[in-house]
């Protein structure tokens, strides 16, 4: 291959990008206010609680095994390492369900697809547990199973497996697993919506972890619905699902908006929405 | 090694043989299906007590939903609770010496829920949905409900105890959502292509019906 | 055979496509006849498998006491939700009531009554233990009985009570290891209510003396929704602003504007010097501040304040024209200014602090009285933990009852707990584990997990509405031989001890519903019959308690400005102490230790540190680089009543001097998730205690440091998996915003 079909086939990678509208109807989206979120990790717990994941001990988590789908980073600003007078930033991180997923085009088998109403699947009986995708994964919201957690980690003792959700599975050794935004919720929701003959209303459903954040810092909804809280919140912020650089950074008009995403430059096309956090510097 | 299988034996034989060849594919794959039929057809679980679905469902003509009432609200069509039962058989004389209603009867004396064995048991990663399908088979298009359930349930009317006819695996659940439906309600509309190719003319998206869920998390959790 | 059906997939696949349609000929994991399928037996109608039914029940795993609803599904309660009928946590719910279906499901939960034979508990069945529990009790003669229970409310506070009274006693101690006593008792002294409502969303300015009330204070939930309000901007409000000043940084300090580091026990000479300086900007406010504090103030000049606090000129200057350009504020008073010998003083100066900034009556309103007093929360402190090791001591108590606490675990070392408890005749503990203080009773009966009780709850801080939340079942008990609901016992001791009064009540249950329905008046009204009223009160969850028209709202001032009592002496520790540090025992998710045996909870990274399943000793960075500390060293930190050896944290949300440490950790007995992890900080409290409320000085002791010489390596989630990153490392993952430069008033 000579120099230029390289240097020709480099640019041309990953030129693809979400046509918009590709969702009319349901796009499930998330925007977080990074403001309003304390760091208080309830929604780490709620997504234990909602999604059967398994309790790893202190060995495994040392080896950087936790299953946590939803996880809370705590960051220090770098000026003021040592003496944090603007107290510390907090990141909620969980999966960016991408539109232009890394881990969808790797998976040997296709065990991780997009699902019509945009959210990024994985399905566990088709995973063989190759890895790859969560090696291409930018964020690294995506967790093995390492071991049997029932049988050999013994991860619930009796009678804790009467706390697990019936909605989904308990996953077996070798599996891919990661944040879902609670779709066994949303196929709940659709079901209920489709017998009532109507479209979902917003707030109607919603994730196990934007329900119990003390401070709503989540916000979850439909994207494609106009009116959705949701789809207002990126609207105002004028952050465009399907845009790889909004027009607001490009040409720096409304300095005061607050949303973004997080790696947007590397073109993931992620369905989360962060607004800044905020700090009154005159305090 | 590429001389055993079907597709060596194309490679290196010439065309007769690759014909002798494929015909014996063909008929083994046939041999395959009438074993197969017999692999996945009913054999009859041992129940606890031996309902007749033939006097219920068949002489009587009673709508498997009056006791299967969940189909149509959930995802679980569900046994029917002894009260349903009992909200009948308490007030019928005439069978009440019969063994096996004297059986029902020790059971509702015991307030203890009948064990039976589940005859259509999907894995555990299957996420089947009872309310969708009879909405749209029962109440949106009218058909009749042996029809509806015995789709899946095959002829339950001259069964005694449920017997397991279909496969219920996913090649079987796709064969019928693969069906066109072009004057079905879309389920989720999606256009298609939904991602821009780089070198590819800009293309016309087009609103692609559902025919029934085309993505895996409709039906696996 | 299912685990090889992925294979065989593939498999087929390679036979060509002829296989593949004839449906995987029998290699499909579809099982028929294997599982065995159990109906209802006589559901309710809206009894729907498949599809969950929402329960009401109040969490109990704090003193905020959130309305919750739980997700059933088959009769078994799968999670819990917040109530959105309650307006103290209007729908939200943290993590702590998350994990109250552990407390529930916890395989470390007793199943049987024990009892001491020959020196050894051993397990009895119920009907053999209730009648040795009657008939101990019955023998108790001249009121030689106490009763120790965590903070209580609603009919069981009811109950403990008459129980205490029954058996002729006036000990009914109430004690919580984390006591906000001297906060009631100079809040009612300084602003007219032992808990005013604080109406955080509409100050421009929060001021919090150490007090988290993001995380861990009074009523988190609560605190977060108005936080999350204050922090929204509109066309009449803009964004408030926070700041925090403590000397170990909480998870409210991490959220703050501005933190500033104190150091420990001069609190209240910083709030002295705010007034001076804010009154020396305008003499004229001084008509409307507590004649004592204008007085106590002149003393505390700029220059003092800085010398005596550590605090900068700067920060110091800054806080000050921050009070005088923005209103309304409100200042908040916490445990780390509290916590000390003029602890009271501290907390006076503080809270004070809302009259010279006009806060009372705007920002800091009376909360709703209630009509029912019996049933108000009595929250408990650690006075009733002194008292108890008093009687013990002198011998008086023949029977004790102990319920919702664990003194041999949480009571500093110095009251000697563990060799004073058996000096009671008969010791009877109520318990959910097999804990420390259940280890030494003499009696320990199982109790039901809150998730399998009924009850009343009448929550300390109370929102806009006077809320009185039920607790109901939210399924059948798991262990219907091995445990009972406590209100149940005490209700046989009663029936015992005053049949004529007790015997109408069949149990707890039926005692609850004649209460509240005896007294459906006070609330907002339910139309329809007894029954109606009962089954639509406990769907809802929350019964709003009618108030008199003058107590409702009043959002007004209290008619005389109080008197204060200052007294500052003792507040600095002499220079050359051999034991340089303070200590900050600071609290976190596990609370007091008793949420230290849930899985969730020991897997959640501390907000902070995010660190798990361990304790940790925070050391400031300059400290750390002084004396030659790094990450996981083996510190010994040894105060004069106690040391423990726990691994070494470099934290920058430190005041130089001050070493923390989690409370929550080092049980030695509970089960198996929280036996033999990390230390226990309360061992080596000392005993220094608050002048005027005679509480335990929590962050009155004085600690060493040194190295052991052994080092581990921390568990953390911002660990070496994570490339250990504190920092972003110049990626824009949270992004920062200065305030004037944000748009918020035209957000949605």
């Amino acid at each position: 291959m000579s120099l230029d079909a390289t240097l020709n086939d480099w640019t041309k990678l990953r030129q693809t990008h979400p046509l918009p509208g590709s969702h009319p109807d349901l796009k499930w989206a998330m925007a977080i206010d990074l403001d309003a979120c304390t760091g208080c990790n309830a929604c780490v717990v709620a997504c234990y609680a909602e999604n059967n994941l398994p309790v790893v001990g202190k060995e495994k988590f040392a080896a950087g095994q936790a299953m946590h789908w939803m996880r809370i980073e705590r960051y220090w600003n770098e000026a003021d390492e040592n003496a944090p007078e603007q107290g510390a930033q907090f990141l909620p991180m969980m999966c960016q369900q991408c539109e232009a997923a890394p881990c969808e085009t790797v998976c040997p088998v296709g065990a991780t697809n997009h699902t019509n109403d945009g959210l990024n699947s994985q399905v566990y009986n088709r995973c063989i547990g190759s890895r790859y995708c969560s090696a291409n994964c930018p964020y690294k919201v995506r967790y093995f199973n390492w071991y049997n957690y029932p049988e050999q980690v013994k991860a619930w003792p009796e009678p804790l497996p009467m706390q697990l959700n019936p909605d989904l599975t308990v996953r077996t050794k070798g599996v891919m697993e990661k944040c879902t935004f609670c779709v066994q919720r949303l196929t709940d929701a659709k079901n209920n919506a489709r017998t009532e003959g109507r479209p979902i209303r917003d707030g109607e459903v919603t994730t196990a972890c934007a329900q119990a954040c003390p401070t709503s810092a989540i916000t979850f909804g439909n994207l494609s619905d106009a009116h959705s809280q949701v789809a207002q919140k990126w609207r105002l912020q004028r952050v465009e699902l399907d845009k790889d650089k909004q027009l607001k950074d490009i040409d720096g008009s409304h300095p005061g908006l607050r949303g973004y995403r997080i790696f947007e430059d590397l073109r993931p096309y992620p369905s989360v929405m962060y607004l800044e956090r905020v700090r009154d510097t005159q305090a | 090694m590429m001389s055993h299988t079907i597709l060596g034996s194309l490679a290196r034989r010439g065309t007769v043989r690759a014909a002798r060849a494929w015909l014996l594919g063909v008929l083994g794959a046939l041999g395959l299906a009438l074993v197969s039929g017999w692999a996945w057809a009913g054999d009859k679980v041992e129940q606890p007590i031996e309902f007749p679905h033939d006097i219920h469902a068949g002489k009587m003509g009673i709508n498997c939903m009056y006791c299967h009432t969940y189909a149509r609200r959930s995802k679980v069509a569900g046994i029917p609770p002894l009260r349903k039962c009992m909200g009948c058989h308490e007030n019928i004389e005439s069978v009440k010496d019969k063994p096996r209603i004297k059986k029902l009867f020790e059971y509702w004396e015991k307030k203890e829920a009948i064990p039976f064995k589940k005859v259509h048991d999907l894995p555990d990663f299957v996420r089947f949905n009872h309310e969708r399908h009879i909405q749209r088979f029962y109440f949106q298009l009218g058909r009749p409900v042996q029809e509806v359930c015995g789709y899946c349930h095959g002829n339950v009317a001259g069964m005694t105890v449920a017997e397991k006819v279909e496969p219920l695996s996913m090649g079987w659940c796709i064969s019928c959502h693969q069906k066109d439906h072009p004057d079905a309600p879309a389920g989720t509309r999606v256009n298609f292509p939904r991602m821009s190719l780089a070198d590819s003319p800009a293309q016309e998206p087009k609103a692609e019906t559902s025919h029934g869920p085309n993505d895996c998390w409709q039906c696996h959790k | 055979m299912k685990n090889l059906q992925r294979r065989d997939f593939l498999r087929v696949l390679g036979w060509g496509g002829a296989s593949a349609s004839v449906a995987a000929c029998g290699f499909t994991s579809v099982d028929s006849g294997v599982e065995t399928v159990k109906s209802y037996v006589e559901p309710e109608d809206f009894n729907v498998p498949g599809v969950g039914i929402y329960y009401a029940s109040t969490c109990t795993q704090c003193e905020g006491l959130c309305g919750v609803v739980g997700r059933v599904r088959d009769g078994r309660i799968l999670k819990l939700e917040g109530n959105v009928a309650s307006t103290i946590n209007n729908g939200k719910l943290c993590g702590l009531g998350q994990a109250s279906v552990q407390h529930h499901y916890n395989p470390d939960r007793l199943r049987a009554p024990l009892l001491r034979k020959d020196g050894e508990l051993k397990p009895i069945t119920w009907a053999e233990a209730m009648p040795i529990l009657l008939d101990r009790t019955a023998a108790t003669r001249d009121g030689r009985f106490a009763f120790l229970t965590g903070p209580v409310s609603g009919h069981f506070k009811v109950l403990a009570g008459n129980t205490t009274e029954a058996l002729g006693s006036r000990q009914h101690l109430v004690y919580d290891p984390l006591s906000t006593r001297i906060n009631r008792v100079a809040a009612e002294q300084v602003l007219g209510s032992g808990a005013p409502r604080l109406l955080l969303e509409q100050a421009q300015v929060i001021v919090s003396f150490g007090a988290d009330f993001l995380d861990t204070w009074v009523s988190p939930v609560h605190f977060a929704g108005q936080y999350a309000r204050f922090r929204r901007a509109t066309e009449d409000k803009p964004r408030g602003t926070l700041v925090q000043i403590e000397p170990r940084m909480t998870l409210t300090g991490a959220n703050a504007d501005r933190w500033i580091a104190i150091r420990p026990g001069t609190e209240g000479v910083l709030a002295l010097g705010i007034a001076h300086a804010l009154l020396a900007a305008r003499p004229s406010a001084a008509g409307a501040v507590p004649p004592a504090l204008v007085t106590a103030a002149t003393a505390f000049d700029r220059s003092r304040v800085l010398t005596d606090t550590g605090v900068s000129a700067e920060a110091f200057d800054r806080l000050v024209k921050l009070l005088q350009d923005r209103s309304p504020a409100v200042v908040l008073s916490g445990p780390s200014a509290e916590g000390h010998v003029h602890g009271y003083s501290n907390a006076q100066a503080i809270l004070a602090l809302n009259w010279v900034l006009g806060s009372v009556g705007k920002t800091v309103v009376a909360p709703v009285k209630s009509p029912f007093p019996q049933i108000a929360a009595e929250s408990g402190d650690t006075a009733a933990l002194r008292q108890f090791a008093d009687g013990l001591a002198a011998g008086r108590f023949d029977t004790v009852f102990i319920h919702d606490v664990n003194p041999v675990y949480s009571a500093p070392a110095f009251l000697k707990i563990p060799e004073l408890l058996p000096k009671a005749g008969f010791k009877v503990v109520f318990a959910q584990y097999r804990d420390e203080t259940a280890n030494l009773a003499d009696l320990v009966l199982p109790v039901d997990s809150s998730l399998e009780d009924w009850g009343t709850h009448v929550a300390p801080y109370q929102g806009e509405n006077l809320e009185l939340t039920l607790q109901q079942p939210l399924m059948e008990r798991l262990y219907p031989d091995g445990t009972r609901s406590v209100g149940d016992v005490l209700l046989e001791v009663l029936k015992r001890q005053r049949p004529q009064e007790y015997k109408g009540f069949a149990d707890y249950y039926a005692y609850l519903r004649a209460a509240l329905v005896a007294n459906r008046a006070a609330f907002a009204p339910i139309d329809g019959d007894d029954e109606y009223f009962w089954t639509e009160a406990l769907s809802r969850g929350v019964l709003h308690v009618k108030a008199g028209a003058e107590a409702h709202g009043a959002e007004h001032a209290p008619a005389r400005l109080p008197a204060l009592e200052l007294d500052f002496a003792g507040a600095t520790t002499p220079a050359g102490d051999p034991y340089p540090f303070t200590l900050a025992p600071a609290v976190r998710a596990l609370r007091d230790g008793r949420h230290a045996n849930l899985p969730w909870l020991q897997e959640t990274p501390d907000s902070l540190t995010t660190i798990v399943w361990d304790s940790w000793a925070e050391v400031h960075p300059a400290t750390a680089k002084r004396l030659g500390i790094v990450d996981g060293d083996i510190l010994e930190i040894a105060s004069a009543s106690g040391s423990l050896k726990v691994q070494a944290y470099v934290f920058p949300g430190l005041h130089p001097d001050v070493i923390g440490l989690p409370l929550g950790q080092g049980h030695e007995s509970m089960g198996r998730y929280a036996n033999g992890i990390g230390v226990n900080p309360f061992r080596i409290l000392d005993p220094v205690f608050d002048r005027r409320t005679g509480e335990l000085a929590m962050y009155a002791t004085r600690v060493r440091v040194s190295k052991t010489g052994t080092r581990t390596n921390i568990v953390s989630d911002e660990g070496w998996k994570s490339g250990n990153l504190k920092t972003q490392a110049g990626r824009k993952l949270v992004a920062v915003l200065p305030a004037d430069k944000a748009k918020l008033s035209e957000e949605v």
